[in-house]
C-alpha cells in the first residue's frame, strides 16, 4: 500500500449498530501489538479517546448494520474519506441478527419494544453497509475469527487483495472427522451453505451451524438443495426460512430458492 | 448583560462499549441540563425473537452484547429452562458458573486496564501505554487471555458462545483441560492481587460522593456468586426475581434508545460495587481479607468505587472458579447434556453480569418464545449515571471544558456501561 506522511498506514475502525463484538475480537488480539507500530489508528472509539471522526484514512473498517438515518450519513462520510472500505462482521456484511424480521413493519417492532415512547433519533430497519456505499472487501463472521483479521489486514497492507472463501463449513467439518449434526442427529445444520473459515467450530461441539459467516458467495449459495434436505426431514417452509434468515435475511436468492423447492413438491 | 453559554457536548464517549454521548447545558444559574444520549440504533431483540423456536432465540440473545455474551447466553438459557420446568444437575451448574467467571475475568481485566487506567495515567488510550507500562499491559493481556480461553474451552469461543444450551453443554472439555484451567487460575491469582493493589491507589472523586441505592442478586447457596433467585436492595428490601416488575419501573426517555429505570421512584445502581455493598459478608478467601483491609475505599456512596470492586472480584472469582472446578471434578466423568422436554411455561432468571443485574423473562408456548423481556445492567444504571454526571458537571462547569469532558467521561466509564446491550430493554 502506498503510504503518505509519516509512512504509516492510516486506519479507522468505525462502529454502526452492533454488539461491538468485531471490535472486541480485534482489540483482544495479541497480534495487535505488532501491528500498532506500523499503522496510525486515526479513529477507534472503543480504545482511543483521541479519535477523529471522520478524517482521511487508507483503510476504514466498519462494524455494525446501518440502523438509524444518522448512520446512513456516517457511512457516506466514511466512504468519501477512505481509500479502502472493509465491512467487518455479520452486521456490516449481512445486516446481522437484527435483520431476522426485516420484512416486518418497523412501526410494529418499535411498538413492541418502546410502546408509545418517542426518541429524537431516527430508527430504521437494519441493513448491510453495501446497501448504501461501495464496499471493497468483507470480513465475515459473528464474530470474525482472529485469523480473518490477520489475513485481510496482512494482505491489504502489502498492497494485495484478500481472496474470498468459496467452500462451505461442511467441508471443514468433514475434514475434521466430526459426526454429522445434520445427517446423523437430524438437526437443521446450515453448515452445507455457510462460508467456511471457522474450522466448523459449532458442529465440532455437536451443535448445528446457524450460519453466522453468511451464505457462500459466487452465486452458488445452495439454499435450494439444503432446503430439500430439511424438507425431507419434516421441516416446513416457514421453519426453513426462519432458520436461514437468522444471518441471511438480506440474501436476494434465499426466498426464491427455498420457494422453488416447495413449488416442485406441489407439481 | 446576559452571558452566552454554548452546550458542552461529547458526541461519542470513548472507551466504553457502544455509542453514547453527553450533553451539558449551562445557564446563568449553573448547570441546567445533563443528558446521556444513547445514539446506538435499536435492534429490537425481544420483538424479533417473538414466535421463534426457543433454541434459535437462545442462539441470538448473546448477540445483544459482546462484552458479556456469556451473561446473556446463560441467563437466557436459565430463563428458558425455568420456563419449561427443567433444573440442571449441580455439576453442570458449577461448570456454567466457571464459564460465566471466564467472562467476568476477561471483562473486568479489559475494563480496568484498557478502558479505565489510561485516564489515570494520562493517556488517551491503552495502545500508547505499551512502552511505559509493560508490566500492566502484560497482566491485562494475561488475565484477558485466561478469561477468553476459559470461554473457548467451555463455551466454544470467547464471543458468542454456542456450546451452552438447554440441558447443559453440547460437549465438555477433557478432564485434563479442567485441570490445566485450575493451574492457570492459580497462576493468575497474584496478577489479580496486583491489580487490586494498583487500583487502591487511584483517586475516587468526592464530587460524586452521596447516597446510592444498590441492587444486586441475592446469591444462591449463601456464597458470593453470580446466580440467584431473589434480588436484594441496599435499603433492606428483598424480593423474588419473578416480581422484578413490581419493584423496578422502566420508561422511555426521548434522548436515548435505551430506557431508564427507577426503584421506589428513584435511580439506583447495579454492578460490582453493588454486589459488594449487598453481599460482602458472603465473600471468602483472599478476597475477604482484602475487603476487610480496604472497606473504607469500597464505599457504597461513590460510583468510582466500582472500579476497585471489579479488581476485588478479579481476586474473588479466580479463587471461586478453582473451587467450582474441584466440585465438578469430584463428580467426573460428567454427562454433558440432559434431554429437556419443551413444555409451556414462564421463567425469570436474574444473574450478575460483569456490570450488574441482568434479567431475562421468557414465556414458551408450543416450543416458541411468546414473550421476552430483557433488562440489562446498563439500562438499570442509566438514570443514576446521568445523576452522577450532573454532580460532576455542577462542580466543574466553570473549568476548562476539556477537563470537564474528561471527568464526566470518567464517571461514565466507572459504571463500565455496555451501551449496545442497553438499547434492547423491552416491556411487553
Amino acid at each position: 500500500m502506498e503510504m503518505e506522511g509519516n509512512g504509516k498506514v492510516r486506519i479507522g475502525f468505525y462502529a454502526l449498530t452492533s454488539c461491538y463484538g468485531c471490535q472486541l475480537q480485534f482489540a483482544m488480539m495479541d497480534e495487535l501489538l505488532q501491528l500498532i507500530p506500523n499503522v496510525e489508528i486515526v479513529c477507534w472509539y472503543m480504545l482511543e479517546r483521541d479519535s477523529k471522526e471522520v478524517e482521511p484514512v487508507d483503510i476504514a473498517l466498519i462494524e455494525g448494520s446501518v440502523s438509524t438515518e444518522e448512520e446512513i450519513e456516517l457511512v457516506k462520510k466514511i466512504r468519501e474519506n477512505a481509500k479502502i472500505v472493509v465491512a467487518v462482521g455479520a452486521c456490516a456484511t449481512q445486516g446481522g441478527v437484527q435483520s431476522w424480521e426485516k420484512d416486518k413493519d418497523l412501526e410494529e417492532l418499535w411498538k413492541t419494544v418502546y410502546g408509545d415512547g418517542k426518541v429524537k433519533f431516527q430508527p430504521k430497519m437494519a441493513e448491510p453497509v453495501e446497501n448504501y456505499i461501495k464496499v471493497d472487501y468483507k470480513i465475515y463472521g459473528c464474530p470474525p475469527e482472529k485469523k480473518d483479521f490477520i489475513y485481510a489486514l496482512g494482505t491489504l497492507l502489502i498492497g494485495s487483495w484478500p481472496e474470498d472463501i468459496d467452500y462451505p463449513v461442511c467441508l471443514e467439518c468433514r475434514l475434521n472427522g466430526n459426526s454429522c449434526v445434520l445427517l446423523e442427529k437430524g438437526e437443521p445444520c446450515l453448515g452445507p451453505l455457510t462460508r467456511a473459515g471457522c474450522n466448523a467450530r459449532c458442529p465440532a461441539y455437536g451443535i448445528a451451524c446457524i450460519g453466522c459467516r453468511g451464505a457462500i458467495g459466487y452465486d452458488v449459495a445452495w439454499f435450494d438443495s439444503l432446503a430439500r434436505v430439511f424438507k425431507e426431514k419434516g421441516l416446513t417452509k416457514e421453519e426453513i426460512l426462519e432458520r436461514m434468515k437468522i444471518f441471511n435475511a438480506h440474501n436476494p436468492k434465499l426466498e426464491e430458492m427455498v420457494e422453488k423447492v416447495f413449488q416442485e413438491v406441489k407439481e | 448583560m446576559k452571558n452566552v453559554y454554548l452546550p458542552i457536548t461529547i458526541d461519542h464517549i470513548a472507551r466504553v462499549e457502544g455509542k453514547g454521548g453527553v450533553e451539558i447545558v449551562v445557564g446563568d444559574d449553573g448547570v441546567k441540563e445533563v443528558k446521556l444520549n444513547i445514539i446506538e440504533g435499536p435492534r429490537f431483540f425481544e420483538a424479533i425473537s417473538l414466535g421463534k423456536k426457543v433454541d434459535e432465540a437462545l442462539a441470538i440473545y448473546p448477540r445483544i452484547c459482546s462484552f458479556c455474551s456469556v451473561a446473556h447466553k446463560l441467563t437466557a438459557v436459565e430463563a428458558a429452562e425455568k420456563a419449561v420446568g427443567f433444573t440442571p444437575r449441580e455439576e453442570i451448574q458449577a461448570l456454567r458458573e466457571v464459564l460465566y467467571i471466564g467472562d467476568m475475568i476477561e471483562s473486568h481485566a479489559l475494563h480496568l486496564y484498557l478502558l479505565v487506567l489510561p485516564d489515570y495515567l494520562g493517556y488517551s488510550g491503552p495502545l500508547h501505554m505499551v512502552e511505559e507500562y509493560k508490566k500492566e499491559i502484560s497482566i491485562a493481556l494475561d488475565l484477558k487471555n485466561l478469561g477468553s480461553w476459559m470461554m473457548d474451552e467451555l463455551g466454544s469461543r470467547a464471543i458468542h458462545q454456542e456450546n451452552a444450551i438447554m440441558g447443559g453443554f453440547g460437549k465438555l472439555p477433557d478432564k485434563s483441560v479442567l485441570e490445566t484451567m485450575k493451574k492457570r487460575l492459580k497462576e493468575a491469582l497474584p496478577k489479580a492481587e496486583y491489580t487490586f493493589e494498583l487500583f487502591t491507589k487511584l483517586e475516587q472523586y468526592e464530587e460524586v460522593e452521596g447516597p446510592i441505592t444498590h441492587i444486586a442478586v441475592k446469591p444462591r447457596n449463601d456464597v458470593y456468586g453470580i446466580y440467584g433467585d431473589y434480588l436484594k436492595a441496599s435499603d433492606g428490601n428483598e424480593f423474588p426475581s419473578e416480581e422484578y416488575k413490581e419493584h423496578i419501573k422502566e420508561f422511555v426517555v426521548e434522548h436515548s434508545f435505551a430506557k431508564h429505570s427507577v426503584y421506589r421512584e428513584k435511580p439506583f445502581m447495579v454492578g460490582a460495587i453493588s454486589r459488594l455493598v449487598n453481599n460482602a459478608s458472603l465473600l471468602y478467601g483472599k478476597a475477604k481479607e482484602l475487603y476487610e483491609a480496604h472497606k473504607d475505599l469500597l464505599r457504597a456512596t461513590n460510583p468510582f468505587a466500582n472500579n476497585l470492586a471489579q479488581a476485588l472480584e478479579l481476586v474473588y472469582f479466580t479463587e471461586r472458579a478453582i473451587d467450582l472446578i474441584d466440585e465438578a471434578l469430584a463428580k467426573w466423568p460428567i454427562k454433558a447434556r440432559d434431554e429437556v422436554e419443551i413444555r409451556d411455561g414462564f421463567g425469570v432468571s436474574t444473574t450478575e453480569a460483569p456490570r450488574g443485574v441482568l434479567v431475562y423473562a421468557l414465556n414458551v408456548e408450543n416450543g416458541r418464545v411468546s414473550y421476552a423481556d430483557i433488562i440489562t445492567p446498563t439500562a438499570f444504571n442509566l438514570a443514576m449515571m446521568e445523576q452522577h454526571v450532573r454532580m460532576m458537571a455542577e462542580k466543574h462547569y466553570n473549568d476548562d471544558p476539556e477537563k470537564l469532558k474528561l471527568l464526566t467521561e470518567m464517571v461514565v466509564r466507572a459504571y463500565d456501561p455496555c451501551i449496545s446491550c442497553s438499547v434492547h430493554v423491552a416491556r411487553l
